[in-house]
């Protein structure tokens, strides 16, 4: 594998998104502005300008018109994906955290970090087809887990919200009520803050990466933990192959001690794992800070990670790759 | 480094010890205050508001070691000697600290911070103004080849808090631009790279310009028992904060680079460095073994003294190099990446590289190798025009300065 690097971030990424066709990639970053690529040979085809702090999160609408982005400056924000200009602004009262667009687009689930004496929330928003009809009003707000809300995601047929975050809990929500479903289990489930979590391609399990050096792989309706992926450095990212029973972690030493060791490697390589085998098969390095996200193209053909160095690293599969025998 | 081992002796691990416990302890009850809180959240510091909205903004979650033990002493109005190794948060500190305690209906310069370069000034300038969004700063980097016209008209529309470089700073004070009185808090960044580039003086000089009482702030990555006694003449029992020798890294090590443009050309290079080389401990690292048999031998056939070591000798003949580097017997070393992790020499002061490492983390392991026990070691990348991007982005991420390499080396070993 050869990567394509690309160089358009000042500070840290934080999250990388593809488009449903894979022909685009979406990243986001400490800087201001979410920038879109083209998928293929990561030229850059342009950046949405607007916010005014660090970028957390994105997601992208099925028919590609739609980009929402969640931002530290404490709001979360539609854009026009072609002509990058901005819909709409949802206001709130702590940093933006996690987005992502219901089956259908209709409708938004942000998650809002604690701030001072506001606890974290998650809100649900109707997303209007003509952006002049757009409002701020929240369909259904919920409050209260301990910490940050990393990332909170649509269940099945948009019944459920799952969310998972600092108190290294995750939480099945009904999306209309707000009532608590389930929740992981102690024993089972993570013990450090979650940091990742990424669906599968029809969603009937997901991935969540922890700072607890592990992955784990649940249940989308029942919550039941499935398999475990022990690594050994904290795991920042994670990310199913669409085609094979593949998982990749990314994570690596902590920013803030990189420069404070002198005898202990960063870890800073992607790690595929045999998704049903939970064994190790190969990492990827390039990276020379943190992994801090991961995504796959949805064809399968191709991977992207973004790093704390402020590169975006485009990874094209050998053919070999697809006849890996474990 | 002249100051330490004035007689050329290399260096002593105790004898750097002895002297900074002589400087803790003998005057730990007189000029040194006692601070112990930690605080895991920024929320639980007592910031203002938008301060802390600012520093959520800017991406920050929560605060690093330096951050829980050093923001909030600094926003007490204590002085205060923070240590802590490069890229883990000493300039949002004192920056917090700061922009805590400007009075914002006050267009005058409260704050003055000053680093050695003028990248660092203005990287500082920009995070002050990313932190400070919401609270409205103004903020000025002030530093030398820039217009000394904009500067003076900037400074005297008025600003809460200059940034600069010692020579344009003193320069502006001089001339009145920068006027002192309002000025409370004054933070050295760098502080040892401050005073070991010969900026002792104009420091002093700014210093004498500014009110009496005054509250100061020195940071750094490395604070040597020299430095911590020039800070006595400053500060009024300093709040500190100082990371133990055996934990120093990165931030100990001078950082150079040479063009030699062609691949070729290093080997002419490095002869021509092979003097300086054989003063100390000295380990070039290239990056394949075939490269280290190549070098070796073209070292040898010009009649330098050198030893090899890569993986593919067997660990009895790896043990016997060694030794013999380790010992003192050959002085200069040539390896690969393989084992740059298991050597650890304490004499040794120069790391070259000879070729750039192919992973960039591995520079990190490299280039400790050289520096340890909070001294300055040196390291020298042979850079060609290929090399320029990723030398370029090792700094970024590092957050190291790499500078062109003087004539006079051998005075930093």
């Amino acid at each position: 594998m050869r990567p394509i690097l690309m160089k358009g971030h000042e500070r840290p990424l934080t999250f990388l998104k593809y488009n449903r066709d894979g022909d685009l990639l979406f990243s986001c970053a400490k800087d201001h502005n979410p920038t879109v690529w083209f998928a293929d040979n990561g030229e850059r085809l342009g950046t949405y300008r607007g916010h005014n702090g660090a970028v957390w999160c994105c997601d992208v609408s099925r028919d590609s018109g739609r980009l929402i982005t969640g931002s530290a400056d404490q709001t979360a924000k539609l854009w026009n994906v072609q002509t990058g200009q901005q819909l709409f602004t949802f206001n709130f009262d702590s940093p933006a955290r996690s987005v992502d667009f219901a089956v259908g687009d209709k409708l938004a689930v942000i998650t809002t970090d604690p701030f001072m004496e506001l606890p974290s929330a998650i809100h649900v928003k109707r997303i209007a087809n003509d952006p002049a009809e757009q409002t701020g009003e929240s369909v259904l707000l919920i409050k209260g887990p301990q910490g940050r809300i990393n990332r909170a995601i649509w269940g099945p047929l948009n019944r459920t919200i799952i969310s998972a975050g600092e108190d290294a809990v995750i939480r099945i929500w009904d999306s209309e009520t707000g009532k608590l479903l389930k929740e992981s289990d102690k024993e089972s489930g993570h013990k450090k803050t979650v940091t990742s979590l990424a669906k599968s391609a029809d969603g009937s399990h997901f991935l969540t990466g922890s700072l607890d050096k592990s992955a784990r792989l649940w249940d989308t309706r029942t919550l039941t933990l499935i398999k475990t992926y022990v690594t050994e450095r904290p795991v920042n990212a994670v990310a199913m192959s669409p085609l094979l029973d593949h998982v990749v972690l990314g994570g690596g030493q902590d920013a803030s001690a990189v420069t404070t060791t002198d005898h202990r490697a960063g870890k800073f390589e992607a790690k595929f794992y045999d998704k049903i085998l939970q064994e190790e098969i190969g990492g990827v390095k390039g990276h020379f800070g943190p992994i801090n996200a991961l995504a796959f193209n949805p064809d399968g053909k191709s991977f992207s990670s973004g790093g704390e160095d402020g590169y975006v690293r485009l990874h094209h599969f050998d053919p070999d790759y697809f006849n890996i025998k474990i | 480094m002249a100051g330490l081992a004035p007689e050329g002796t290399q260096f002593d691990g105790r004898q750097y010890d002895a002297k900074m416990s002589e400087l803790l302890s003998t005057d730990g009850q007189e000029f040194f205050t006692s601070y112990d809180e930690v605080y895991d959240s920024f929320d639980a510091m007592g910031l203002q508001e938008n301060l802390l909205r600012g520093i959520y903004a800017y991406g920050f979650e929560r605060p690093s070691a330096i951050q829980q033990r050093g923001i909030v002493p600094f926003c007490k109005g204590l002085d205060v000697i923070q240590q802590a190794q490069s890229g883990t948060g000493k300039t949002a500190t004192f920056c917090s600290g700061i922009l805590q305690q400007l009075d914002y209906g006050l267009v005058q310069c409260q704050a003055l911070v000053l680093a050695p370069t003028r990248e660092l000034a203005q990287q500082i300038e920009k995070v002050m103004r990313a932190l400070g969004d919401y609270l409205g700063v103004k903020v000025h980097a002030c530093v030398g080849g820039t217009s000394v016209r904009e500067d003076q008209r900037i400074l005297q529309a008025g600003v809460h808090t200059v940034v600069g470089t010692p020579g344009r700073v003193f320069d502006m004070l001089r001339r009145q631009s920068l006027r002192p009185d309002c000025i409370k808090m004054f933070v050295l960044d760098e502080a040892d790279e401050m005073l070991s580039r010969g900026f002792k003086d104009q420091i002093y000089d700014i210093f004498q310009l500014l009110p009496s009482k005054i509250q100061v702030g020195v940071f750094s990555a490395t604070m040597p028992p020299e430095a911590l006694e020039i800070t006595r003449k400053f500060m009024n029992k300093p709040v500190r904060i100082l990371v133990k020798r055996d934990e120093l890294t990165l931030e100990g090590i001078k950082q150079f680079y040479v063009n030699v443009d062609k691949e070729e050309w290093k080997l002419e290079t490095l002869c021509d460095l092979y003097e300086t080389l054989a003063i100390t401990q000295s380990v070039i690292f290239v990056n394949t073994r075939r490269k280290v048999d190549w070098l070796t031998d073209k070292m040898r056939s010009n009649d330098h003294t050198v030893s090899a070591t890569h993986g593919d000798m067997d660990q009895n003949t790896r043990d016997i190099i060694m030794r013999e580097f380790r010992s003192g017997s050959s002085r200069v070393l040539i390896t690969t990446d393989l084992l740059a992790r298991g050597i650890d020499v304490q004499q040794v002061s120069l790391v070259i590289n000879y070729d750039l490492p192919t992973q960039p983390e591995n520079y990190l392991h490299r280039i400790g190798r050289s520096g340890r026990f909070g001294r300055k070691g040196v390291s020298i990348n042979f850079v060609t025009t290929d090399d320029a991007r990723m030398l370029s982005d090792i700094q970024k991420f590092y957050n190291v300065t790499v500078e062109e390499l003087p004539s006079n080396v051998a005075d930093l070993l």
